[in-house]
């Protein structure tokens, strides 16, 4: 096992594994054969806390343009629209997150992968997805912020 | 003595969904029955106008009131403010806490430091539930219990409140109280039907004689005062005439029907959250506190959704409602704050907050 990255957020601290590639949209991509199966980063993970829902607008094997509209998520904290990470295909989901998508909080880099998908876009290395969470951090609490209020 | 009793005032839902109406009329009935209850029915709280007889009726009761009404406790608050309903937020125990979560957060005073707040308060509760929290009556019938109980306690303070100068119609009121708006309640009807199925959006009683008037659906912000900070901004943003200034320099919305419907641009605006649209989908614009559950937070932009911020958004819709006046779209041009970019920056720090509050739970 390769050594994992750690991001602060907070008192928690995010992993993220270096046997991966990443999105600025925070999933992460691991490459097998000749596509890559995708999940949430635990950046994603810590911010939408228990997933209750998960649903997706698109069918396997669809052509998708770079942050086109491909599911909905909720959660205890959140709920979100989610965003192809690049152009490509998505080859296929996860079914068994489609019953129980518990599978995102307990295991979110193993068996709660989301999609499996193709592109010949190049993804962030682990140590520049990093750099991006620091980038965007003070940016996210804002948001965050404004819509607690 | 009747004096003692607590008003109850129950506002309908719009529309005619039969889940809500079903509530409101199993609460009524309760509470009609109820000794130490007055309980009345009027239409939705946000669409009547001033004159409404509902609003007529709200304006002269005299001592606590409880509302129960399907808007968030901030936005019945603030609405009834603004319709010269006044009187101090009496603390209702019926909350949203579904998400436990939410509780170990330190709960804030919503009120911000600088806020003008609300003018010629007088000495007595309004207690704003939100009939969304429970499916159950029998949860809201007995927290009026307790509240009026709570209340009763105090009928001195407000025999004195009476007493020291009333107006006529309160007095009347307090001395006399009539069921002005009281609700018929639908006793089923021969064929087992609720009579209200035919009724009108808002009115709530086919053959009454007492039928209140019909509303229409309205749509205008709603300033919280606990909140806002008299900046302006509101007034120099919005095109089209809906903000004014009272004879104390104060902002108010004056022109509530100037409000172009669907159109949330200037909450997107105000630096201190403090304008509601209670209607809105998003509960934020819609008056939900920050503690409440089912507040969920959206995390669209992180996960990829093109981002605007809420000043873009708020010109995006502002052109829309000036186009569709025949008028020319202005941009970032004209009512924009100088500040732009500090307007999110806000001395509360909930993020921070929400991390270790979470930290704990775990
Ligand atoms: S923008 Fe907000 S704080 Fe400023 S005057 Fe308007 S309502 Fe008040
Ligand atoms: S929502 Fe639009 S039309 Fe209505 S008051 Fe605000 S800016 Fe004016």
């Amino acid at each position: 096992m390769s050594v994992d990255l750690i991001f602060p957020m907070g008192k928690f601290e995010a992993r993220i594994p270096t046997d991966r590639v990443y999105s600025s949209n925070h999933l992460w991509l691991q490459e097998t054969a000749n596509r890559y199966r995708a999940g949430f980063t635990s950046y994603s993970v810590r911010l939408l806390q228990d997933v209750y829902f998960l649903d997706w607008v698109i069918d396997p094997q669809s052509s998708v343009r770079e942050r086109q509209e491909i599911g909905e998520i909720e959660s205890s904290k959140a709920l979100s629209t989610l965003y192809a990470p690049f152009a490509g295909i998505v080859r296929a989901f996860n079914e068994k997150l489609l019953d129980d998508p518990s599978a995102i909080n307990t295991d979110n880099y193993g068996t709660g992968w989301l999609f499996d998908f193709e592109t010949d876009a190049v993804p962030l290395t682990p140590e520049a997805y990093v750099a991006l969470l620091a980038d965007g951090w003070e940016e996210t609490q804002r948001t965050l912020k404004g819509q607690f209020q | 003595m009747a004096g003692k009793k607590i008003t109850v005032v129950l506002s309908q839902a719009q529309g005619k969904n039969p889940q809500r109406r079903h509530l409101e009329e199993e609460i009524a009935t309760a509470l009609i029955m109820a000794p130490d209850v007055d309980c009345s029915v009027v239409p939705h709280l946000y669409d009547m106008s001033h004159d409404h007889t509902g609003m007529l009726f709200l304006r002269s009761v005299p001592g606590d009131l409880i509302v129960l009404s399907w808007l968030f406790p901030r936005a019945a608050h603030w609405t009834l403010d603004r319709a010269g309903v006044k009187g101090h937020e009496g603390e209702s125990l019926l909350r949203d806490d579904e998400s436990d979560n939410e509780s170990d957060l330190p709960q804030e005073d919503d009120t911000s430091l600088d806020s003008i707040g609300a003018l010629d308060v007088p000495n007595r509760k309004i207690y704003c539930i939100d009939l969304r929290v429970d499916d159950s009556p029998q949860a809201f019938i007995n927290e009026v219990r307790r509240i009026s109980d709570e209340s009763s306690i105090q009928t001195v303070d407000l025999m004195q409140w009476i007493n020291g100068n009333p107006k006529k119609d309160q007095l009347e009121r307090y001395l006399h109280p009539q069921q002005l708006l009281q609700l018929e309640v639908p006793r089923s009807n021969e064929n087992g039907q609720n009579r209200n199925g035919q009724e009108e959006d808002g009115a709530s009683n086919g053959d009454s004689s007492h039928q209140p008037e019909p509303t229409k659906r309205r749509w205008y912000p709603v300033i919280d005062y606990d909140r806002c900070t008299n900046c302006m901004e509101c007034i120099d943003f919005c095109l089209f005439g809906v903000y004014g200034i009272d004879h104390r320099e104060r902002i108010l919305v004056e022109q509530q029907d100037n409000c172009k419907k669907g159109c949330p641009a200037c909450s997107r605006v105000c630096p201190e959250n403090a304008i509601i649209f209670p209607g809105h989908k998003t509960p934020a614009i819609a008056g939900a506190d920050g503690e409440v559950a089912g507040l969920k937070i959206d995390l669209s932009k992180l996960f990829g959704a093109p981002s605007k911020s809420a000043l873009e958004l708020a010109v995006e819709e502002r052109d829309v409602e000036l186009v569709r006046d025949g008028r020319d779209a202005v941009g970032m041009e004209v009512g924009v704050p100088k500040r732009q970019t500090e307007t999110v920056a806000t001395p509360r720090d909930a993020l921070d907050d929400l991390m270790d509050g979470l930290d704990d739970f775990e």
